[in-house]
C-alpha cells in the first residue's frame, strides 16, 4: 500500500549528499517513466490525428475552463470539475460515514458473539462479492431518488470490508491482552476502551482504507448511470455531448478521479496511523 | 504449615485437534504456605506453565481443584496476579497508564489521590520513575519486565505468579532483576510461585523447588526444600556449604528426567521396529504367572476362578513355587512372564542385589498390602516375652543370638522385621541369626528348635498358632500399617511388547482385589481358596475366624490383615520404593542410588497402573504425595530419604552413588515373541 520508502539508509554520508541521493532515488524514476509514457502516448496519437488526442491536445482543449477555472458555475449541470468532485465527495462522505459507523458496530457484534459470527458469515461472504452497480436498480426502486440511491450504493459497497476486518480484529486480539483483562477483572467499559478498541484499531483502519477505495469506485459508476452532477455524471455528460474536446474532457476527469482516489486512500491511512499508533 | 493455596489432586487434560487427548498434568498435590516462595522447574513441555495458569484461574482443571484462602479458584482474579512470560503490557499505554489500569480497576474504592500514590510508589519500587511516561516499545526487555512486576505488585495480590520472568533477558539484567525481585518479595512478604528453567535462579529465590516429571502426564517428581538463610545475597548464597549439594540435586533430577525420556523414546522406536504379529482376531496371549501360595494370592485365585481376566485377551497359567529364589530365577530367565513377588523384588532385581546383574524389572500394580505376622515358639511366651520391649530385654541377657526365619533375604518381611527389631534397640545384624527358609518349611523348623520364630503371611502363622506351637508377637500393623506386601513384577520388555495382555491381567487382578476386600464375599472367598488347587482346607482357619494371637488376646478386627483393593491399595507407589531403597542401604546391601528418581520411575509404572484401572472400570486414584509415618513414629519423606536414613538406628553409613541401571532390552527375547 505504501510506495514511499522512508530514507532509512541514512549513514555517515554528509546531509547534502544523502539528500541528493534520496532525490535521485525517489523523484528520478517516476519522472523518467511517466515522461516516457506521455511521450509514447503523444507519438501514438500523432499517427492518427483524427481520433484520439495526445497529452498536449488534452491539456490544450481543456485548459479553459476546466483546468484554470475548476469552480465555474453556469447553472444547471454545467459546472467546473472542482464543483463536480465536491458533489461526488459529499455523497461519498455520507455513504462512507454510514458504512463506517454501521460496519464497525456490526463488526463488533459479530466479532464478540460467536453465534452471530457463524450465523452471518455466509451471508457476508456472498454479499461482499456483489459488484456495486448490481445494487443500483434495487436502491432506486427502494429509495426512488437518484441521490439517495447513489449514497446507498456507496454504503452497501463499502460496509463489508469494515465489518469483516473489525470482526477479525476482535478475534485476533492477542491472548496476552485478554489474559490481562481477565486477571484484572476489567469492567466492560474499561475492557472496551483500554483493550478491545486499541487492539482492534489497526484492523478497523485496514477495513476503512479498503472501503474508501471501493466507495470512490462505486460513486463514479453510480453517477454515470443515474445522477445529476458529480464527477461520474461529468464523464458521461462529456461522452454524450460528443464535441471536439469530449475525449479530452473525459481523459482529464479520469486523471482527476484517480488523483482524488489516491488522496482519499492516503488520508485514511494517515488517520489510521495516528489513531492506532506507531507505538507497538 | 498454614496453607494459603492448596492444589488438590489436579489433572489437566487438553483435547487434541485429531480427537485424542493430551494429559498435561496428572494428580498434582501441593500446598503453599503464606509468604512462601515456590519455584516450579522441569523440562520444557512438563506442564509448568499449565500449572501456573491453573493457579491463576486462567484455565480450569479437568479434575481436582485449587483452594485459595478456603475458597475454590474458578476464575482469574486480581488476588492472583500473573506476570506473564512476554510481559503482556498494553503497547498503546504508557508505563504509568499500564500500572494505573490495574490500580484503577482493582482498587476502585480508594480515592483518586491514593491510587495515584500507589502507582507512583510501585514505579519507584522497581526504579522506573524516569520512564513513567514512555511507551513499552521504547523500553528494554528488563525494564518491561519491571513494569510488569510493578503492575502486579501495585494491586497487592495474595499470590504473585511469575511465568519464566527473566527467561528472555541477558545474564546481567537477569541477575539484577532476581536480586530486586527477592528484595521486593522479602519486603512485602508476598506468596510467590515462579516457573523457571534456571536452577540457580530457583535456588536463589525459593523456599521450595517443585520438580515436575516429563510430560505428558507430568507429576510432581520431587520437592526440594532450600534451607539457605534469608535475607539472601547472590554471592553469599553461592558460597553457602549446602549450595552445591542442593544444586546437584536439582540438576540430577533434570538429568534423570532427560534419560527417562530418551529411554521412553528408544522403547517406542523399538516397538515400532518390532515385527507386527498378524493382528487378525489374535489368540489370547498365554501369560505364565509365578507365585508362592499364601493369602496374598487371593486376587489371582479369584481372577482365575471367576474369569475376571478377559479370556479373549489373556490365558492365565499359574505356576506355584516353594521358594522365592527359584521364582526369581525363572522370571529372569524368561520361563515366567510375570510373577507375584515381594514388594521389594522389583527393586532388588533392578539393582542386581546379591551379585546378580541388574535386570529391568517393572511393577504395574501392588497386589496386596499387609498380611504378615511375627510368631515365636510358645516357650518364649512362658519366658514372659509379650512385646518388643520384653523381647529386647531377653535378647540382651541371652548369650546366643535370636534365630529367626525369613523366606528370603531382602524381601518385605525381612525389611519389616529388621526395622521393627531395630526400633526396639535390637541390632538385627548382631543379635539375630537369620535363616532363609521356604515358608512351607518354617513350622517344621520351629518344631525342631532350629529357629525361635518366623515372620510370614497370616496363613502360615495362623496354622502354627492353631497347632499350639507358636504365638503372635507382632503383626505388621505394629510395624508399618498398609505397607506394600506383594506386587506384580515383570520385565520392562514384556510390559512393552505385551502391554495389552499385561493390562488385561492387571485389570482382572484389580477387579478380583475389589471382590476380595468385600466382607460379604468372605465365605465365598474361603471356599474358593480352600480348593486343593490353591491353599487347601487349611485356608479356612486363617480367614474365617478372628485372628488368634495364641496369647489369649484376640484381634478386634476381622479384616485385620490383607488389604487387596480399598484405600488405593493397588497403586505402585514410588515413595514406598524410596523407603525400600533406604533399607537396602541401611543394611549395607547396596549404596543409596543417587539416581533414585530415574530408577523409581523406571520400576514403578504408574502409567500401566492407571491404564489397567481404567480398563477395569475402577477410579484412577493416587496416594497423596505426602510423608508417611511408620508405626515407630518415624515419618518418611520421599524428598529427603537421606535425612530419614541418617536418623535410623543401626544404619550403615549411607554411600550415595549413582547405580548402573539395567539396560532396556529393546529387542524382545525369544521366549516373549509369540
Amino acid at each position: 500500500m505504501t510506495t514511499a520508502v522512508a530514507p532509512s539508509s541514512r549513514s555517515r554520508r554528509s546531509r547534502g549528499q544523502s539528500r541528493r541521493l534520496a532525490l535521485r532515488r525517489q523523484i528520478l524514476p517516476p519522472v523518467v517513466c511517466i515522461g516516457l509514457t506521455l511521450l509514447l502516448w503523444q507519438l501514438l496519437s500523432g499517427l492518427n490525428s483524427e481520433g484520439f488526442p495526445g497529452p498536449i491536445q488534452v491539456i490544450a482543449q481543456t485548459w479553459d475552463p476546466y483546468i484554470i477555472k475548476p469552480f465555474y458555475d453556469e447553472g444547471g449541470t454545467s459546472k467546473g470539475l472542482g464543483i463536480q468532485i465536491f458533489i461526488s465527495l459529499q455523497r461519498v462522505a455520507v455513504g462512507y460515514s454510514l458504512a463506517a459507523v454501521i460496519g464497525i458496530a456490526a463488526g463488533l457484534a459479530i466479532g464478540l458473539n460467536d453465534f452471530l459470527r457463524r450465523g452471518f458469515d455466509p451471508l457476508i461472504q456472498v454479499l461482499r462479492t456483489v459488484p456495486p452497480l448490481a445494487w443500483l436498480p434495487i436502491s432506486l426502486l427502494l429509495l426512488q431518488q437518484a441521490d439517495s440511491a447513489a449514497i446507498f450504493v456507496i454504503f452497501i459497497t463499502a460496509v463489508w470490508p469494515i465489518v469483516i476486518n473489525t470482526a477479525v480484529g476482535i478475534r485476533e486480539i492477542p491472548q496476552d491482552y485478554t489474559n490481562v483483562a481477565r486477571v484484572l477483572r476489567l469492567r466492560k467499559r474499561s475492557y472496551l476502551r483500554d483493550i478491545l478498541l486499541p487492539a482492534t484499531a489497526p484492523y478497523v483502519f485496514t477495513g476503512l482504507r479498503i472501503s474508501v477505495g471501493l466507495a470512490w469506485l462505486a460513486i463514479v459508476a453510480a453517477e454515470m448511470l443515474k445522477a445529476d452532477g458529480g464527477i461520474g455524471f461529468f464523464i458521461w455528460d462529456a461522452y454524450n455531448a460528443g464535441g471536439d474536446s469530449s475525449t479530452s474532457q473525459i481523459i482529464l476527469a479520469i486523471v482527476v478521479v484517480g488523483l482524488v482516489g489516491l488522496i482519499l486512500d492516503r488520508l485514511v491511512g494517515v488517520v489510521g496511523e495516528r489513531v492506532s499508533g506507531g507505538r507497538r | 504449615m498454614k496453607g494459603l493455596i492448596t492444589v488438590d489432586d489436579v489433572t489437566q487434560v487438553f483435547p487434541l485437534p485429531g480427537g485424542g487427548q493430551y494429559v498435561a498434568l496428572k494428580d498434582i498435590d501441593l500446598t503453599i504456605a503464606e509468604g512462601e516462595f515456590v519455584s516450579l522447574i522441569g523440562h520444557s513441555g512438563c506442564g509448568k506453565s499449565t500449572l501456573l495458569n491453573l493457579l491463576a484461574g486462567l484455565t480450569t482443571a479437568s479434575s481436582g481443584g485449587i483452594i485459595l484462602d478456603g475458597r475454590e479458584v474458578t476464575a482469574p482474579g486480581p488476588d492472583r496476579m500473573v506476570v506473564f512470560q512476554n510481559y503482556s503490557l498494553l503497547p498503546w499505554q504508557t508505563v504509568r497508564q499500564n500500572i494505573n489500569l490495574a490500580v484503577a480497576n482493582v482498587l476502585r474504592e480508594l480515592p483518586q489521590a491514593e491510587r495515584q500514590q500507589r502507582v507512583e510508589e510501585n514505579l519507584a519500587l522497581v526504579g522506573l520513575k524516569a520512564a513513567a511516561d514512555r511507551y513499552p516499545s521504547e523500553l528494554s526487555g528488563g525494564m518491561r519486565q519491571r513494569v510488569a512486576i510493578a503492575r502486579a505488585l501495585s494491586i497487592q495480590p495474595r499470590l504473585l505468579l511469575l511465568d519464566e520472568p527473566f527467561g528472555a533477558l541477558d545474564a546481567l539484567t537477569r541477575g539484577n532483576l532476581q536480586q530486586q525481585l527477592m528484595q521486593i518479595c522479602q519486603q512485602t512478604g508476598i506468596t510467590t510461585v515462579m516457573v523457571t528453567h534456571d536452577v540457580d535462579e530457583a535456588l536463589l529465590l525459593s523456599d521450595r523447588v517443585v520438580m515436575l516429571t516429563n510430560g505428558p502426564e507430568a507429576r510432581i517428581g520431587q520437592i526440594l526444600t532450600v534451607p539457605l538463610p534469608r535475607p539472601r545475597e547472590r554471592l553469599a548464597v553461592m558460597e553457602h556449604p549446602d549450595y552445591y549439594g542442593l544444586r546437584s540435586e536439582l540438576i540430577g533430577f533434570l538429568q534423570q528426567q532427560r534419560r527417562l525420556r530418551q529411554r521412553q523414546q528408544a522403547q517406542s522406536q523399538a516397538l515400532a521396529a518390532a515385527p507386527v504379529a498378524p493382528s487378525a482376531p489374535a489368540a489370547p496371549t498365554p501369560i505364565r504367572i509365578g507365585y508362592l501360595p499364601g493369602l496374598d494370592i487371593a486376587p489371582l485365585a479369584v481372577a482365575i476362578e471367576q474369569g475376571l481376566v478377559d479370556p479373549a485377551a489373556v490365558t492365565v497359567l499359574p505356576v506355584p513355587f516353594a521358594r522365592w529364589q527359584q521364582l526369581e530365577e525363572k522370571l529372569v530367565s524368561g520361563d515366567l512372564d510375570v510373577a507375584i513377588t515381594s514388594a521389594t523384588t522389583p527393586l532388588s532385581l533392578a539393582l542386581g542385589l546379591g551379585d546378580r546383574s541388574p535386570w529391568p524389572a517393572v511393577t504395574p500394580m501392588t497386589v496386596t498390602r499387609n498380611g504378615n505376622a511375627l510368631c515365636l515358639a510358645r516357650s518364649w511366651l512362658e519366658l514372659g516375652v509379650r512385646d518388643l520391649a520384653t523381647l529386647a530385654t531377653h535378647v540382651s541377657v541371652q548369650e546366643k543370638p535370636l534365630k529367626l526365619a525369613i523366606a528370603e533375604q531382602g524381601i518385605m518381611q525381612d525389611l519389616l522385621l529388621r526395622h521393627w527389631l531395630a526400633s526396639g534397640g535390637i541390632d538385627p545384624e548382631r543379635a539375630v541369626t537369620w535363616v532363609a527358609l521356604s515358608p512351607m518349611a518354617m513350622q517344621a523348623a520351629l518344631v525342631s528348635g532350629e529357629i525361635d520364630g518366623f515372620i510370614a503371611g497370616r496363613y502360615r502363622v495362623a496354622k502354627a498358632v492353631d497347632d499350639g506351637l507358636a504365638y503372635v508377637l507382632a503383626t505388621d500393623r505394629e510395624i508399618w500399617a498398609r505397607h506394600p506386601e506383594k506386587v506384580l513384577t515383570c520385565s520392562e520388555s514384556f510390559a512393552l511388547h505385551h502391554r495389552q495382555a499385561l493390562l488385561s491381567l492387571c485389570a482382572g487382578l484389580m477387579r478380583a482385589g475389589q471382590w476380595c476386600d468385600d466382607g460379604a464375599h468372605r465365605q465365598a472367598l474361603t471356599t474358593l481358596l480352600s480348593q486343593p488347587r490353591w491353599l487347601g482346607p487349611a485356608a479356612a482357619p486363617a480367614l474365617q475366624r478372628q485372628f488368634d494371637f495364641g496369647t489369649g488376646e484376640r484381634s478386634s478386627d476381622l479384616m485385620l490383615l490383607n488389604r487387596y483393593h480399598a484405600d488405593r491399595a493397588q497403586s505402585p507407589d514410588q515413595a514406598e520404593g524410596a523407603w525400600i531403597l533406604t533399607q537396602f542401604s541401611r543394611w549395607g546391601w547396596s549404596s543409596f542410588p543417587a539416581n533414585r528418581v530415574e530408577l523409581l520411575a523406571q520400576v514403578y509404572r504408574l502409567d500401566l497402573c492407571d491404564a489397567a484401572l481404567d480398563l477395569a472400570g475402577l477410579p484412577v486414584l493416587r496416594p497423596e504425595r505426602q510423608p508417611f509415618a511408620l508405626a515407630d513414629g518415624g515419618s518418611f519423606d520421599q524428598d529427603a530419604p537421606l535425612r530419614y536414613l541418617e536418623a535410623l538406628p543401626f544404619a550403615a553409613p549411607a554411600v550415595v552413588a549413582s547405580v548402573p541401571l539395567p539396560e532396556s532390552t529393546a529387542t524382545p527375547s525369544l521366549s516373549t515373541v509369540r
